[in-house]
Parts: structure tokens; C-alpha cells; sequence
């Protein structure tokens, strides 16, 4: 029953990712100016211009050229960047990894605290917790993350001179043991992680309100249940539920909204690949990359209805 | 001796308007083996009864006081939380409403059985679940083994209470507590719920405490009745001899206002008239007095006084009531 | 039917005056009262800034570069000698006004959407939410990033941009709002009495769906205010020299050890436009919620 619904949200896939790909194609193609005159630059020769229309297809009608371009990423070619003279799978083999781990990073932060913080404050309402808990939420999310990767930076790294601002993904980074591997991921992930954390943190607390409340927990008190069996094993099973479908869902997002960070940290990330395509007017990079980065949302939040299915024993498809 | 001995229980409530009595000095015995009705409109504190002597009212915002409210010889209320959670499930149980509710919907009834047995009988592994599946098969729950592994909304409401039951008597409580337990369910199943605890705490000699506001219910079950107005016990008496002389307003009234299959057809319901008691500030008198349709002159001026109306039988009220 | 003329269309009595029983609520909110204050106060401040500024914004004396705050300068100099308050209040306009724009935006485009969505329902619904789906699975940032800079700074582009990735989420509420209430009995009602079909969209579902969209677009104008400055940031936004917070924090990430003042001014202003908008939030979804009103209740209802 579950994969006839997998099914169906696969299916699904493709149709948003068509559509998907004809936004970026469109945008692109919505630059003004000539494209091959702003890619090539002001001085160029004439057979220059006119190789590099024809090698890009922009010598055909608009319809022409998604046509071929979309063909050619079923067959999982993404064409070749404009700039960096290398082709845009390879680029995406660099820069994903390295997002993915900022996301990882920022994600492992933002549930390191947010299920403690979540948790006691619910248990304990209206205690010193619990405001506390509320007001790390509501300045969570009312701090732009470059915001607080400034302050981070300022106090962590200048004042301080505790961490690193810059050096993730670097070869240095990458020879010296896990610590010095992982240093340089902790402002950045912690910058952008904290809007998750809030997000988090006021979902568990809220869900795990909602699951006390609830009559089980009563009949758990009333065998005579040790605290924490009842906490964990009754309520925190329950809460969890939205929980875990929310994680997967917002490290999906992530990826798209990481590119004030990888611009501040300097990351070799997706982010900053497609800002700079969109400085250079890097067309492949920016469809290709935008494309996967949806795509990858997409396969998580197919990920997150997953998860759902399988936590909670009440719901089959 | 009586198994559970209460003596002015009294449970409280802090809100914002102010404090609420939920349970106005309480008293009553159960004899072991013995099947106690506690019988009342909603509000009358036969829950709130129910979780103080279980120790499940939360406090803060909660405060029980008693004279004294013991179990088997312990004192109930001086024990400790971590006293508290050893009594609760292993000596002393209790089953709810709705059994769809009271059961947690993530776990397995194989696991919610079994943890109540690995955490007062240390049982575990295999030795649980047999014991699990011997427990479901008292009940009456058919190809017990298999249903170890389902989950609670799989079964029927029925079947469901029947796992509460289970799951309550796994550890031979000397006392078990039943709030609205067929409430929620059809009258036909009500019924087979009824047998069902009839029988196994007769078996076992547990004493039952059976809470509703169904008067025909409990007629059926229990030995002895408690009616309860506004958190105070105004009658009492062997099931027969309350039936048979109502001796206070209200449990005239009640009576008045339950249906008979028995009875004549053509007789009307009398409903009781009113709004329910203000808990908070309680008149000096007889609690009922507003809403009661038999009061005399006297109980304007005093509050009632227990009296006597037969062997085991009283009630607080000054009306002198039927034959 | 007897009657010669219709009617005016049946108002449904539970909003009926709800408005206005939302507008006593309110004001019980403290925290909404606050950031509805604050709110005003900085929109205030905002919009008078050529009156209110003690220092022109753009104007450059490196004479008096990097100041720490002091008296002369509130919250000191940038790295060119202007006045960080000054600028404060100036980028204030910029970041505010496309705020508000963006959320004007987002109403137009995504309500009638959802409107159209819900209530024509099957194909139409289906096609639309396709399509709002596939927004919703673009990186919004990046989408603005893209449209802004490949289309160009100019304003009304950094408005389209941010209008454009919130539209969505406000026609997905809308047609949820629709759908529920297209069910609802009055309109059925209406359209016995012989109300076309637009004069009940307009009547009936506007009022009723305008409670969570009016919380929604809040949370739409916080989110503005944010991306605005995360655009400017990035270099995509408002140009120099014009005054701008996302820029000014841009800039201020050079002298970060030693003109602190300089980014944390900006940060501040944006966490406090965003604070006061959530609390406001906060306070109007209260109101407009039935649920959440604080009624005078009498327990025990032996008072009655």
C-alpha cells in the first residue's frame, strides 16, 4: 500500500521539476543583452561569437533550445559552464558534498539543542526553562543569519580567537585529524542553523505539550512507570513524530538558503556556485545547479511523508 | 480490617478564581473482595476521588489532605512519588473512559502490557510475553499471540477496554479502580465488559471501586453504592436497600431521572433541575438544597447530618423520605 | 419564489462584527501592543528621516571616520565617515517600504490565486497548485538572487523577486481558507437566492478567509524586510551609495574587530522590525481566533 503512494509521489516528481527547469530557463533566458556578448566579454571575434552561439544553441528559437537542453539532462548531461570550462556535473560533484555537510553540520547543531530545549520546557512550563526556551526561540527567529554569523564571527573569532572563520573544505583542513576537519564548520553551521533551532525547538516543545495532555499518559502514570520510561518511551515517541518529518524537511530547504553563509565563509558550496554563475551569467550552472538544488527538495520532503508512514503505525497508505 | 479505609479525604484545586473543592471530605470503607459503586453527575468528584487515592492528582495545582487513606495497611498519602509509582499498577489499578485514549498509539498492547510486568514483577523477554499472552487470553481477546504485535487502533472498542483490563489486573492488584468504563462503549459490549470484571475480580478477590453515572450499570455489578453530590458522599447503602429506599434528594432524583426497562411505560422522567454546585464557594448547607424537589423547612437552617436508615445504609439528608 | 428582488446576499452571523470584536481583543495582547508600538514608532522614524536624521547619509568627511558612539554620533561612523544613525534611518525607508510593497505584491498575486483555486476547484485547482508547488521547490533566496541579478538592481525588481517567492504560500492558505468555506452553508444559501458566483467570492469567502491572511502577510512582511537585506547583502539589492542595512552589514564586514557598531546597528534594526512584526503577529492571530479570546468566563455557572 505504501508504494502504490510512493508511486504516486514519484510520478509527481518529474512534473514539478519540468516546470521547475522552465522557471530557470525562462529567467536566464530573461537576461537583457546578448548573451554571448556578455559572456565572451567586449572584445571578442566575430567567429568567436558565432561558435559559441552555436555550441550553446542560441542561435535557435527559445522552445529549440529548452527542447535540447532538457534532453540532454534526462540523459543526466547538465552541459558545460560558460566560465570554468568544465562540465557542470563535475562542478556539482564538488560543491554538493560540501553543502551537504554545511547542512548536516547546521542540522546536527540545531538538534543538539533543540530536543533538550524542547523537552524540558515543556515538561517544565513556565519555569526559568521555559522562558528561556521561549526567548531563544523568538530572538532565533527574528536574527538574519548573516546577521549572526557577523556577530558570531565578531565575538568567536576576533575577539575571542576561538574558531576559524574561514578553511572549510580546504585541502589543510582536509589532511589534519577530525577536529581540524570539522573546526571550521562550527560558526558557519551554528549561523545557520539557528533558525532551524527556533523553528525546532518550538515544534517539539508545542508537540510534546499535546502528547502530555493526552489520556495515555495518564494510564502510563497509572501503572507506576518510572519518569523516564514515561517521558521517552510514551511521550517523546509521540512528539517525535512531526519532528523528525519537520528535520527532514527543513535540511531539503537548507540547501537553498545557504548562500549568505557559503558568502560569508567563503564555502565551496552550491549557494556560492550559483552566485556566482548569476554574476558571470553562467547560464548552465545556474539552470543545472537551481534544478538539483529543487530537486533534492523535493526527493526530501518525499523523505519526510516517508518517515510519517513509517513512525506512526496509524497511517498506511 | 477493610482493604481501603478513607477518612475526610479532601482534594483541592488552585485556579485563578479561586480554590476549587473537588473533593469535600470524603469518607467510606472497602471490604476486601468487595464491588463499591460510586455514583454521581459529572462534577461530583467520584474522579477526582479516584485519582487522589491512585496519588495521580498533579500537585501544584492540586493539594489532597486526608485523616487518614490507607491501602492494605499503607498509608497512602505519606508515601513518596518514587513509594508512590512501586503501589501504582503492581497493589493498586485503575482503567479509564475511553479505551482508545488510554492506550498509547505508537506502541504495540504486547509492549504496553509488558512493560507494566517488566517494571513490577522484573519479568522480561519471553517469560513476559507468555505471560502477556495468558493475560489477553483471560480477557478473551481470540489468537492472543498474534495480536502482540498490533497496535491499539487495530481493535474494536471492545476488545480495546478488554486490553486495559489486561493490562490492570497483570499484576494482581488487591484494588482496582474503574472510572466510566463502559461509558464509552455499545450497550451489548457494555455488558460482556461488565461480566468479564465481574468474574476475574471475584476469582482473585480484588476489590473494585466502579465509578458512573449510569445507575442501571451499576445495579447490575456492584455489592455496594456511594452516591456523591457536589465532592461529598450523601448516601450510601447496600445496592438493594438504596434502590429500594432512596434516602436523600438527590439519589431520589437520580432515580427519578433513569429510565426502566421494567418499568411502566407511561411514566414520565422527572430530570433534576438546575445548575450543577459551585465548588468554590460551597453554601453552609446541604449542597443540593437548590436544586432538591424534597426539602423541608429545616434544611434551610442547618446543614444535614449523617443518619441512619438501615444495617450499612445512611445518608445526609433531613427529609424523611417514602416508607 | 415570491420575492421580486433578491436580497442582498445572507451575511454569515459569526462574522458578523468580528472585526470588530477582534479590535477589542487585541489591545489585551501586550506583547502585540508593544511590537505594534515599536512598529509604528520605526515607520515613524523612517519615513521622517530627512527631518528626524541629525547627519546627511551619504555624505563622506573621513575626517571623522570609524567613530565609536558618542554624543555628536549616536551610534558612530562607518568607514567613510557618515553617520551610522543617519543611515540606520534612511536604509530604514528602503528596507520598510519594499516591505510593505512586497507584501501588496504577494496579495496580488497569490490571493486571487488561491481564490480562483478553491473555489473552481478540480482542473483549475490541480493546475494551479502544481505550479504553486514547483515555486514552492525553488531555493527562494537563490530565486531572487537570479531574477534581481540577472534582470537588474532596480527596485522594482527586487519587489517582483520577493513578491514572487511569497505569493505562493499565501494562494496555498487562500485556497485552503476557499475550499473550507465553499462548503459552507451560506454560500449555498446565497446562490439560492440567486447571488452570482462573484458576488459571493467577494461577499462571502474575502471575509472569511481574511483572518489568516492577514496574520500570513506579517509573517510575509518580516520575511521581506529580511530578504530584502539579505539581497542588498549579497551585493543584488539596493546600490551604493544608497543607504541600505543588508549593504551597510556588507560593508561593515571589513572593519568587523575594529567598528563593531557598524554592522550591529543594522542587525539590530532588522531584529527589531522583525521582533515587533512577530509579537504584532502574534497578537492578530490571537484576535482574529475565536478560540483564543480571554472572555470573562464564570466557573461554576451558579453565578449565572
Amino acid at each position: 500500500m505504501m508504494w502504490r503512494y510512493l508511486g504516486r509521489r514519484l510520478i509527481q516528481v518529474p512534473l514539478v521539476l519540468v516546470v521547475v527547469s522552465l522557471m530557470t530557463f525562462l529567467i536566464t533566458r530573461a537576461t537583457p543583452g546578448d548573451p554571448v556578448q556578455i559572456m565572451l566579454g567586449m572584445q571578442t571575434s566575430p567567429e568567436a561569437a558565432a561558435a559559441m552561439r552555436a555550441e550553446f544553441n542560441l542561435d535557435r528559437s527559445l522552445p529549440e533550445q529548452y527542447g535540447l537542453w532538457i534532453a540532454k539532462v534526462v540523459t543526466g548531461d547538465l552541459g558545460r559552464s560558460i566560465r570554468l570550462n568544465d562540465r557542470v556535473t563535475a562542478l556539482l560533484a564538488e560543491r554538493f558534498p560540501v553543502s551537504l555537510q554545511l547542512a548536516a553540520a547546521a542540522m546536527a547543531f540545531a538538534l543538539f539543542v533543540s530536543i533538550p530545549l524542547g523537552v524540558i520546557a515543556a515538561l517544565r512550563r513556565n519555569s526559568w526553562i521555559d522562558y528561556l526556551c521561549t526567548g531563544y526561540t523568538v530572538l532565533g527567529f527574528a536574527v538574519p543569519n548573516f546577521g549572526l554569523a557577523l556577530i558570531l564571527i565578531y565575538v568567536f573569532s576576533i575577539k575571542l580567537d576561538w574558531l576559524p572563520i574561514t578553511g572549510i573544505g580546504s585541502s589543510e583542513a582536509a589532511a589534519g585529524g577530525w577536529w581540524t576537519y570539522i573546526r571550521p564548520f562550527i560558526v558557519p553551521a551554528v549561523a545557520l542553523g539557528t533558525l532551524q533551532t527556533a523553528m525546532l525547538t518550538r515544534l517539539l516543545r508545542s508537540s510534546m505539550i499535546d502528547v502530555l495532555s493526552q489520556d495515555y499518559m495518564r494510564t502510563a502514570r497509572a501503572k507506576g512507570l518510572l519518569p523516564a520510561t514515561i517521558v521517552i518511551v510514551h511521550a517523546l515517541k509521540n512528539a517525535m513524530i512531526p519532528f523528525i518529518t519537520m528535520v527532514a524537511v527543513q535540511f531539503g530547504y537548507m540547501i537553498g538558503i545557504q548562500v549568505t553563509i557559503e558568502y560569508i565563509f567563503a564555502v565551496p558550496g552550491m549557494g556560492s556556485a550559483v552566485l556566482n554563475a548569476v554574476v558571470t551569467r553562467d547560464f548552465p550552472v545556474i539552470q543545472g545547479f537551481t534544478l538539483v538544488i529543487s530537486a533534492f527538495f523535493l526527493f526530501a520532503n518525499i523523505v519526510a511523508d516517508m518517515l510519517y508512514a513509517l513512525l506512526d503505525p496509524r497511517i498506511r497508505y | 480490617m477493610p482493604l481501603l479505609s478513607v477518612r475526610n479525604l479532601k482534594t483541592r484545586f488552585a485556579t485563578d478564581r479561586g480554590t476549587v473543592r473537588a473533593v469535600n471530605g470524603v469518607s467510606f470503607d472497602l471490604e476486601e473482595g468487595e464491588i463499591l459503586g460510586l455514583v454521581g453527575e459529572s462534577g461530583s468528584g467520584k474522579s477526582v476521588t479516584a485519582l487522589s487515592i491512585m496519588r495521580l492528582v498533579p500537585e501544584p495545582p492540586g493539594k489532597v489532605t486526608a485523616d487518614a487513606m490507607t491501602l492494605d495497611g499503607t498509608d497512602l498519602l505519606g508515601l513518596s512519588e518514587a513509594q508512590a509509582r512501586e503501589v501504582r499498577g503492581s497493589r493498586m489499578a485503575m482503567i479509564f473512559q475511553d479505551p482508545m485514549r488510554s492506550l498509547n498509539p505508537v506502541l504495540t498492547i504486547g509492549r504496553q502490557i509488558t512493560e507494566v510486568l517488566h517494571r513490577h514483577q522484573k519479568l522480561a523477554g519471553a517469560a513476559a510475553r507468555r505471560r502477556a499472552v495468558e493475560l489477553l487470553d483471560t480477557v478473551g481477546i481470540p489468537m492472543a499471540e498474534k495480536r502482540l504485535g498490533a497496535y491499539p487502533h487495530q481493535f474494536s472498542g471492545g476488545m480495546r477496554q478488554r486490553v486495559m483490563i489486561a493490562i490492570a489486573l497483570s499484576c494482581n492488584p488487591r484494588l482496582l479502580i474503574a472510572d466510566e468504563a463502559t461509558t464509552a462503549l455499545d450497550v451489548t459490549i457494555q455488558a460482556q465488559i461488565i461480566d468479564l470484571v465481574k468474574r476475574l475480580t471475584r476469582e482473585r478477590g480484588t476489590s473494585v471501586i466502579w465509578i458512573s453515572h449510569d445507575l442501571g450499570v451499576v445495579a447490575g455489578l456492584c455489592d455496594r453504592v456511594n452516591v456523591m453530590y457536589a465532592g461529598t458522599v450523601v448516601e450510601s447503602g447496600p445496592i438493594r436497600e438504596l434502590f429500594h429506599r432512596p434516602s436523600h434528594g438527590y439519589t431520589l432524583g437520580l432515580m427519578g431521572s433513569t429510565p426502566r426497562v421494567d418499568g411502566t411505560s407511561t411514566r414520565r422522567l422527572t430530570p433534576i433541575e438546575g445548575m450543577p454546585p459551585n465548588l468554590i464557594d460551597p453554601i453552609p448547607l446541604c449542597p443540593f438544597l437548590p436544586r432538591c424537589r424534597v426539602s423541608v423547612a429545616a434544611c434551610q437552617a442547618r446543614p444535614p447530618a449523617p443518619r441512619q436508615f438501615g444495617a450499612g445504609h445512611w445518608a445526609s439528608c433531613l427529609a424523611d423520605l417514602a416508607p | 419564489m415570491a420575492v421580486v428582488q433578491s436580497p442582498p446576499p445572507v451575511a454569515a452571523p459569526r462574522i458578523a462584527g468580528s472585526l470588530r470584536l477582534a479590535a477589542r481583543q487585541f489591545p489585551r495582547h501586550r506583547a502585540a501592543m508593544v511590537g505594534l508600538i515599536c512598529l509604528a514608532l520605526i515607520c515613524l522614524a523612517a519615513a521622517l528621516a530627512p527631518w528626524v536624521a541629525p547627519y546627511d547619509p551619504i555624505q563622506i568627511k573621513l575626517s571623522a571616520k570609524l567613530k565609536p558612539p558618542s554624543f555628536e554620533h549616536w551610534m558612530g561612523t562607518d568607514h567613510f565617515g557618515r553617520d551610522v544613525f543617519s543611515r540606520l534611518l534612511y536604509g530604514g525607508r528602503t528596507s520598510l517600504s519594499v516591505g510593505l510593497l512586497v507584501v501588496g505584491f504577494a496579495f496580488v498575486m497569490g490571493v486571487p490565486l488561491g481564490l480562483a483555486s478553491g473555489y473552481f476547484g478540480k482542473r483549475i485547482d490541480n493546475l494551479l497548485m502544481r505550479l504553486v508547488d514547483a515555486f514552492l521547490t525553488f531555493p527562494p533566496l537563490l530565486l531572487a538572487v537570479a531574477l534581481v541579478g540577472l534582470l537588474g538592481p532596480d527596485i522594482q525588481n527586487v519587489m517582483l523577486a520577493l513578491g514572487l517567492v511569497q505569493a505562493p504560500v499565501l494562494a496555498r492558505m487562500v485556497r485552503g481558507s476557499t475550499l473550507a468555506v465553499r462548503e459552507d452553508v451560506y454560500v449555498t444559501a446565497a446562490r439560492a437566492l440567486g447571488a452570482g458566483p462573484a458576488r459571493i467570492v467577494l461577499s462571502h469567502l474575502l471575509r472569511n478567509v481574511m483572518s489568516p491572511i492577514v496574520v500570513q502577510l506579517t509573517i510575509v512582511f518580516a520575511a521581506a524586510v529580511v530578504a530584502e537585506a539579505s539581497l542588498s547583502f549579497l551585493g543584488f539589492g539596493t546600490q551604493p551609495p544608497q543607504p541600505s542595512w543588508g549593504r551597510d552589514m556588507s560593508e561593515a564586514r571589513r572593519f568587523l574587530g575594529d567598528a563593531p557598531w557598524m554592522f550591529l546597528a543594522p542587525t539590530g534594526a532588522i531584529m527589531l522590525c522583525v521582533l515587533s512584526i512577530n509579537f504584532m503577529g502574534d497578537g492578530l492571530r490571537d484576535a482574529l481566533d475565536p478560540r483564543a479570546w480571554r472572555t470573562r468566563r464564570t466557573i461554576g455557572q451558579a453565578e449565572r
